[in-house]
């Protein structure tokens, strides 16, 4: 299974939305990091993905590997779950 | 031995004279003349220059004047006095009085070494009587940056080696800058204390004498590197009609000018940057431009494109030729911008070939990669400014855009990781305090350089105030502080046991590490109102002064963690963020991977590709050149050859060889990147030769020519 990671920061127009993708995915048993990338923590994972923009969503397979991202955009709850569900006709291979 | 003392007693004069005797002996002074005993001398330099009362000053002299008499000295100096003075002082538990009344100077025997051999600090400057006078000033200096300027726990800070605080010798300067040539266009060559004053130029050479001039007044008034913008396009209004040998002439003679030393301080060419664009910047497209005479031509620079674009690909022929014997030329670095309107800009892949060809041949090329809406200016080993919303409205008149990095303090990061024992709450503990104590001394720096300012005129930055625009030429209020760092590597192999590209961890925790101190610029430019930032230090001889001191006072952690050959003493740290010079993952990959850091760092970075011998081709460059820009976070690349420069046939050959393929002679030496510049081999430290050593060739991934 793949991890969600949601990149968001205070004073930007379009990351509740993102927040709110990201709760809706959690509840539905995706597993969902939000990192705020004004903290030390958020900001150096935002590096290690090269996120230049909030708010970011990035699929990431086990070993951190970038599967799908959206950068500066929001994607929605349905997009990620045909990334996990349709992918090669079955359950994604994160 | 110069006639100096006689010695015999004679009835003290002074008002309290009657009790003891004065001496009648002659003194050394520091005003170059042999002079008479006189007691009072010292009492009045005590009450003067460290607030000692007279009456404490009467006693101690007459003590000093005990101790000369008894001694029965026969050299007597004022350097001497001073110091007898001084331990008096102590004795008494004067200590700040002492301070206050410090000598500054430098033993013979270290005056002896000095003349006789090399300064490695910085491979720039070459040995000679010029550079001597450079490297004795610049003691003196340092020791008055340190007892003067900066307060003791930040003086002490950089002797124990926790910080290191740059170009201490040039302490009443700013560090390096970034220069507009449309202020010498505009309001001609007319500075402060010259001996005549030249209208703005005519003529494409004048121009560029005033340029070069004008550089050599910056670089007595700069530490460090001074870099000139858009300098292509700037020349482009004087270029109008010259054919395209006169543009070839005006291109080699700027890259002479500037890569000898005629004009330069202590022999030292002036460290300077040209930045370059095949397109016309957006920043300038609408920008009336300004031509011969300093008189606005009634066009935009957006329609001086060819002429620029001309100028450009003829300083890149220069730069191909080499100098008279075939050696990349070190001097002026040119920085090409690569943007996305370079792509879309007609010849710009002809053009990319031409200077993918220098960077195979000779490595001069540096490719700065602004991405999206940025636009910076570059210079020094790696530091740039970006340019701001305010930058851009001054883009408008250009000669408005000058910049300066007023400081730079360098964190020792290892020795925070020796000092934390592998706890990472008092590691980020230990670094925000030693990035509050580079702000500290920034705050000190900053005051000492303001009170010499506030001196205008009749003070010694005169130039830096003069102010043709209606603005002091030294824009404080642009003023960029910088905070670098060394051996972020090395950190992480003493946190994580592995160092940055050997795991995904070791990797996200430099990231973090470096995040940290990038939020933490922000917190204090916030609060203090002043624009801290990060910047990969150069390190030239910080990566060396670390890891030996290091080694010193932490003996058994630093033994496994510093690089290079502990026996032969050529120790180092790896510079900055980077990777290992000597790990084997391929190029793209270490572009790649410390592109990620180079966002957080906002003050410059730079990856280096250590060719060796290699010679690929220009399209494998280009490649990869747009593959970096294209794919990675990077701000900046070079490409770095090595060379061998006969010193008896004086030929060039590929390599570094002990000796000359042609002649056989062994009297060569070496020449590549030493950190952000091209120079000999013979003039690097011993840290700098171990990561020589240990660099990776990359041999077999570009294909050759």
């Amino acid at each position: 299974m793949g991890i969600i990671k949601v990149f968001v920061k205070n004073k930007c127009p379009r990351c509740p939305q993102a927040k709110e993708v990201g709760n809706t995915l959690r509840e539905a048993g995706f597993n969902v990091i939000e990192y705020d990338v004004e903290t030390p923590d958020g900001l150096a994972e935002a590096s290690f993905y090269s996120v230049q923009a909030t708010p970011t969503l990035i699929v990431a397979d086990q070993q951190e590997n970038t599967i799908a991202d959206f950068r500066g955009v929001v994607p929605s709850v349905q997009q990620i779950h045909d990334l996990f569900y349709n992918n090669a006709g079955g359950q994604m291979q994160c | 031995m110069g006639a100096l003392v006689e010695l015999r007693e004679r009835q003290d004069i002074g008002e309290e004279c009657h009790e003891t005797t004065d001496l009648a002996l002659f003194v050394r002074t520091s005003d170059d003349d042999l002079a008479g005993w006189d007691r009072q001398k010292i009492v009045e330099a005590m009450v003067r220059e460290a607030g000692v009362s007279p009456h404490v000053a009467d006693e101690i002299s007459r003590e000093v004047q005990s101790v000369i008499r008894d001694s029965k000295i026969k050299f007597v100096t004022a350097p001497l006095i001073r110091e007898l003075v001084n331990a008096k002082l102590i004795e008494r538990g004067f200590e700040e009085a002492r301070k206050r009344h410090t000598r500054l100077g430098v033993p013979l025997y270290d005056v002896d070494q000095l003349i006789l051999h090399p300064n490695k600090e910085n491979a720039n400057v070459p040995h000679g009587p010029e550079a001597t006078n450079l490297t004795l000033a610049e003691g003196i200096k340092k020791e008055y940056a340190l007892l003067k300027v900066f307060s003791p726990e930040v003086g002490d800070a950089h002797m124990r080696g926790d910080i290191h605080l740059h170009d201490l010798g040039f302490i009443d300067r700013p560090y390096c800058s970034g220069q507009s040539l449309e202020y010498i266009k505009r309001f001609g060559l007319s500075l402060p204390n010259s001996l005549s004053n030249a209208k703005p130029a005519k003529q494409p050479e004048v121009l560029l004498a005033h340029m070069v001039k004008f550089a050599a007044a910056l670089q007595s008034h700069f530490a460090g590197a001074i870099g000139w913008d858009a300098v292509n396009l700037f020349f482009a209004p004087y270029l109008v009609d010259r054919s395209d040998r006169e543009v070839h002439q005006l291109a080699q003679m700027m890259v002479y000018e500037f890569s000898q030393q005629a004009v330069a301080r202590g022999g030292q060419a002036i460290f300077t940057d040209i930045n370059l664009y095949w397109e016309v910047p957006r920043h300038f497209e609408n920008v009336p431009a300004i031509g011969p005479g300093g008189q606005f031509t009634g066009k935009t620079y957006g329609e001086y494109e060819k002429e620029a674009q001309r100028f450009v690909w003829a300083l890149f022929d220069v730069y191909k030729e080499g100098d008279g014997t075939g050696r990349p030329f070190f001097f002026p670095k040119p920085l090409v911008h690569i943007t996305e309107k370079f792509f879309r800009t007609e010849g710009a892949q002809d053009f990319l070939l031409h200077i993918c060809d220098v960077a195979s041949e000779k490595g001069t090329t540096y490719f700065v990669f602004d991405r999206g809406e940025t636009a910076k200016v570059s210079e020094c080993c790696r530091l740039s400014f970006k340019l701001n919303e305010n930058d851009l409205l001054d883009a408008r008149e250009p000669w408005k855009m000058r910049f300066c990095a007023l400081q730079n303090v360098t964190i020792n990061l290892p020795r925070l990781g020796y000092k934390s024992n592998g706890d990472d709450a008092l590691l980020f503990k230990n670094l925000r305090a030693m990035m509050e104590l580079a702000v500290k001394a920034h705050l000190e720096k900053k005051a000492f350089i303001e009170s010499l300012l506030s001196l205008g005129e009749s003070g010694p930055l005169a130039l830096l105030t003069m102010a043709k625009d209606g603005s002091p030429y030294l824009r404080m209020h642009r003023a960029s502080y910088l905070i670098g760092m060394v051996g972020l590597n090395e950190l992480v192999k003493i946190q994580t046991g592995e160092e940055l590209n050997q795991s995904t961890k070791a990797l996200k925790y430099g990231l973090k590490v470096i995040s940290h101190m990038n939020l933490w610029c922000k917190e204090f430019s916030e609060r203090y109102n002043m624009h801290f930032v990060l910047e990969q230090t150069p390190a030239e001889s910080t990566a060396y002064r670390f890891a030996k001191l290091d080694l010193r006072d932490f003996p058994d952690k630093a033994t496994g963690i510093v690089k290079g050959s502990i026996p032969f003493g050529q120790i180092y740290y790896t510079n900055s963020t980077c990777l290992p010079v000597g790990s084997r993952e391929n190029p793209i990959e270490r572009v790649k991977i410390e592109g990620l850091f180079h966002p957080l760092i906002e003050a410059g970075s730079i990856t280096h590709i250590w060719l060796g011998e290699a010679r690929p081709s220009k399209e494998s460059l280009a490649n990869f050149v747009v593959k970096v820009f294209r794919e990675t976070q990077n701000d900046q690349i070079a490409f770095s050859p090595e060379f061998t420069n006969c010193l008896k046939c004086y030929r060039t050959v590929r390599g570094l060889r002990s000796s000359c393929p042609h002649c056989g002679s062994e009297e060569v030496d070496g020449i590549t990147r030493i950190t952000g510049y091209f120079t000999k081999i013979s003039s690097w430290n011993k840290g700098k030769l171990g990561e020589l050593r240990d660099r990776n060739r990359n041999k077999g991934y570009f294909s050759n020519n």
